[in-house]
Formats: C-alpha cells, sequence, structure tokens
C-alpha cells in the first residue's frame, strides 16, 4: 500500500514545519532576525489512465484520468525579509536600518558576511565591531578623547573632539543590497553569507537610491509574529496527527487482509 | 461462491487506490496552491454465464472498477504572508511558469527573485509576464503586484503576470512540484481572475472530509475482509460436511 509511505512524508514534512516555527519563536527576541516560512510542493504523480484519452471509435473521451500522487516534500525555509520593527535603545552605536540593505561585516577568517543587527560596540582600539568582535565594514575608528558621536541618516560618523569647535568625520558606514536577498545563506550569529542564488553585493551609501537610511540608537527588532507562529505552529501539530491517522488506517486495513488466513 | 470473494477483491483494490488518494491529499494539506483529488467508481457489470431459463434468473456480477481521480478546482484559503513577491489567484486561473519540459501552469503564487533578479517559483523556474519572463534591475524596489497582475516598482511597470485559464480544469494532469500540465489549450483568464499580492493560496484539502472519507475507507476495508474470512469458513464447514458422510 502506498498510502503508507505518502503519508510518511507528510509527517516528514510537518516535522519539519514544526522545526522551523520553533526557531522563529525562539527568536523571537533576536535582533535583526527575519523569519522563515516552509513552502512544499507536492511528490511526482502515477497516472494510471490519461485523462483525454479516447474511450471508443467515436472519438468519446475520458472526461479525467486516474493520478495518484506520493506525497509532499519540502521546496524550501524562505525567508520573510520584512522590515522589523524598530525600538530605541539609547545607545550610541546601536544602528537600524530602515528599509533595504544590509551591514558588512569583515569575519575573522577575511570573508565578508552581511547582517541587519546593528548592535555594535567598540573594541579596545576604538573601533567599530559586532558584539562578536567582528570588524564593521568600511572600518571606522573612534578616537578615545572624542564625546557624542553621532550617525547620521546617511551613514556618516561624526564625534566632536575636545578643542575643536566643529564635529570631526570618523568616517561612512556603507550598506550592501542583493538582487535577491532571499537567497542569503544563514550562518548563524545573525550574519549571512552571499551566494550565487543571492548575485554579489551591490554597495552603497545609507539613502542611496535602493538603500534604506540608519536611525542611531535603534535596533530592529525580530519580524516574528508570536499569534501567527503559534496558529501555523498548531496547524502544523494537527496535520502530523492526521497524517498519522492515515498511517493507522492503512495499518489497519493491511491487517484485516492479513488474518483472513487463518491456519 | 468464487464470484463473491472475487467481488470483495475488487472493492478491496478500489478501496487501497482510494486510500492511496487521501494520504496524497493529507500529506499536502499545507502545499500552496494543492487542490485536492477525489477517487470515482463505477460499476462493473460482468455479463458472466447466464441461464435465464431458471424461474429465478442468474443476475449479472456487478465489480467496482475506478474511472477517475477528478480535481477538485475548489479555491484554498488565502493567507496573507507580506513578502511583496507572493501572490495568491482570486477566481478561475492559473500563473504560467516555463519549466524546461515546457509551459507549466500553478496556483502556487509563493514567488522569489533568482540571482538575474528575475521572478521565479520555489523551484527556481521563471513566471510568464505577457510579454515574457519579468525581471528587475539590482537598482529597483518597492516591488507591487496589482490585482490585474501588472508588477511594478519604483522605476515604473516592469511587466503583466499572464493569468491563463481552462473551460475544463479535470483536463489538467498533476506534475508534481505543483504545477499542472493540460492536453486543453489555455485561454487567457481576463477578469475571471485577479490577483492579491502579498498572499498566498494554501491547499484546498478540508482535513475534516478527507478524515471522513478515511474512515469509511477504513471500515469498508475491513468489513469486505470480515465477509471474505466468513466466506473461507462457510466452504470449510461445507467440505467437512460433505466429507464425513459415508460413500
Amino acid at each position: 500500500m502506498r498510502a503508507l509511505h505518502t503519508a510518511a512524508t507528510g509527517m516528514m514534512a510537518q516535522e519539519l514545519n514544526v522545526q522551523v516555527i520553533s526557531n522563529n519563536i525562539a527568536n523571537l527576541r533576536t535582533t535583526g532576525y527575519k523569519r522563515q516560512q516552509t513552502h512544499f510542493l507536492d511528490l511526482l504523480y502515477q497516472h494510471l489512465r490519461r485523462a483525454g484519452s479516447a474511450t471508443s471509435d467515436q472519438g468519446t473521451q475520458l472526461p479525467s484520468g486516474i493520478s495518484i500522487g506520493s506525497g509532499v516534500k519540502a521546496a524550501s525555509t524562505i525567508r520573510a525579509m520584512a522590515q522589523g520593527n524598530l525600538t530605541s535603545t539609547e545607545r550610541d552605536y546601536d544602528v537600524a536600518i530602515r528599509g533595504e540593505g544590509f551591514f558588512r561585516i569583515r569575519m575573522p577568517d577575511g570573508r565578508t558576511a552581511y547582517t541587519r543587527d546593528g548592535s555594535f560596540d567598540l573594541d579596545s582600539q576604538g573601533q567599530l565591531v559586532t558584539r562578536d568582535g567582528y570588524l564593521v565594514e568600511p572600518g571606522i575608528t573612534v578616537p578615545q578623547t572624542a564625546k557624542s558621536v553621532t550617525l547620521t541618516a546617511a551613514g556618516q560618523v561624526q564625534a566632536m573632539i575636545p578643542g575643536q569647535t566643529t564635529p570631526q568625520d570618523l568616517g561612512q558606514i556603507q550598506l550592501a543590497r542583493f538582487v535577491n536577498k532571499t537567497g542569503l545563506e544563514s550562518m548563524g550569529d545573525n550574519l549571512f553569507l552571499e551566494t550565487a542564488a543571492s548575485g554579489p553585493a551591490i554597495d552603497g551609501n545609507p539613502g542611496a537610491e535602493g538603500f534604506g537610511n540608519l536611525q542611531q540608537s535603534y535596533l530592529e527588532e525580530a519580524n516574528v509574529n508570536a499569534v501567527t507562529e503559534l496558529s501555523s505552529l498548531i496547524a502544523a501539530q494537527r496535520a502530523y496527527e492526521m497524517n498519522a491517522k492515515v498511517v493507522t488506517a492503512a495499518d489497519q486495513m493491511l491487517s484485516s487482509s492479513t488474518q483472513m488466513m487463518r491456519g | 461462491m468464487e464470484n463473491a470473494a472475487l467481488i470483495g477483491l475488487s472493492r478491496q483494490i478500489a478501496l487501497g487506490r482510494e486510500l492511496d488518494v487521501i494520504a496524497n491529499n493529507m500529506a499536502n494539506v499545507s502545499t500552496n496552491g494543492y487542490k485536492a483529488r477525489q477517487s470515482r467508481f463505477k460499476e462493473f457489470l460482468m455479463p458472466g454465464a447466464s441461464a435465464a431459463a431458471f424461474r429465478q434468473p442468474d443476475r449479472g456480477l456487478s465489480f467496482v472498477a475506478e474511472t477517475g481521480t477528478a480535481l477538485d478546482p475548489s479555491p484554498g484559503a488565502i493567507e496573507r504572508t507580506g513578502n511583496p513577491l507572493d501572490a495568491a489567484i482570486k477566481g478561475d486561473g492559473f500563473f504560467v511558469v516555463q519549466t524546461p519540459a515546457g509551459e507549466r501552469y500553478t496556483r502556487n503564487g509563493a514567488f522569489t527573485l533568482n540571482a538575474q533578479g528575475q521572478l521565479v517559483t520555489s523551484d527556481g523556474h521563471t513566471v510568464m509576464g505577457e510579454s515574457g519572463p519579468i525581471a528587475f534591475s539590482p537598482q529597483e524596489t518597492g516591488i507591487e503586484i496589482g490585482a490585474d497582475g501588472t508588477v511594478s516598482t519604483t522605476q515604473g511597470q516592469r511587466g503583466k503576470l499572464r493569468l491563463v485559464r481552462f473551460a475544463d480544469p479535470q483536463t489538467l494532469r498533476n506534475e508534481g512540484s505543483n504545477v499542472f500540465s493540460s492536453t486543453a489549450p489555455a485561454q487567457a483568464a481576463g477578469t475571471a481572475a485577479q490577483v492579491q499580492a502579498g498572499a498566498i493560496e494554501r491547499s484546498n484539502v478540508k482535513p475534516v472530509i478527507e478524515m471522513s472519507r478515511l474512515i469509511d475507507v477504513n471500515r469498508s476495508y475491513t468489513t469486505i475482509s470480515t465477509m471474505l474470512t466468513r466466506m473461507d469458513e462457510l466452504r470449510r464447514t461445507a467440505l467437512s460436511r460433505l466429507s464425513d458422510q459415508n460413500a
């Protein structure tokens, strides 16, 4: 009976669905987290009778054929890259992006990673780094004596240096964007990597055409909606149970056939 | 007496097939744009040897035969996702997708972009517009899909999604991966279909109906199994009784 295997694919699909949903819920409070959604595709079909094949010499045709599907598979766990809410933190080095774009981060192994998490800090040399201590590209160094560091919407970093009357330019934060940002590969720690599917990074200043602008002292919350996730969780759980029932029914039918033969 | 067993068997084979169809519907309960299928059966009259000369003539034997699995074209629930590239069809229509095997039709509107900026399905097949694939340049933002399928960005209109419909949805053939092919020619959907952006059409499988059908299939199958067992007992008893008689 094919039904056993078909229902098993359904159960595996729902298991994956629950995994993705629970990861979303776990990251409800992760800065810059983008929620994932599982998409499913139906598997191959066996066509036992083809619709439209002739049933007589008179040209009559079969109105509908017999097509038996073999279950379901997961197509993608696509990220919804929608903007998350901005929340005020009152910290100087927290930056949120309003609109398109990612911060560029230099990884210790030399690769460039991308993130929407702008909770930055200074390291011992006064360089702007992420919470993990990775450099923000292009590098910005804040002098030790600097006071009241400001970051404009266009990404310019300025600070007041004692003894000077005008603020000093410390550098320009750049953003990167992608043709297909859902094609980015997540590497954990709120970081993404460029892939063949995402296309190459396009660099630009915040506020330029196609790029979002920056907001100092704010962080972007996860774009997870707890109510939506919980209702999807319930739906996934029930769907899992119903597929399990199909397995039970197929088993009962098989066992009734087996019991027909008695010594 | 053999006939009863064979007729019962024909029903069991049909029920086994029906269970496969239900299992596939249940497995695809969260597949975007999936359309449920339902088994259809017919009575298959076997003329057989009949002797109408008796006072009670032999009756024809009616076996069960499967005629087809009918597609349920009813719309699935439309769920808002907030992803601007997602599109659901309200009404009678299908999106056109270009696959290596040719044009295919789908109601699954979970679209994304590929590295070339083209609108593609989650399988990577290009979604067709009225005039070829729909592509965006890297600088474009604010992709919007209008109710008539018009795709526009901040830089203006980029194309219009091609929507087609079929006079008879039963001519559609499942090709897997949420796409259909059709033996009948596709017609332009016109005003019959409208596009809702930022939403996805979910599966139209109704779990309650599938579950009740599942119970029905399960019970019918086990009932026939019991009947076949009884028949077996009947024959066994008859044989032992007859063999007990002294010749």
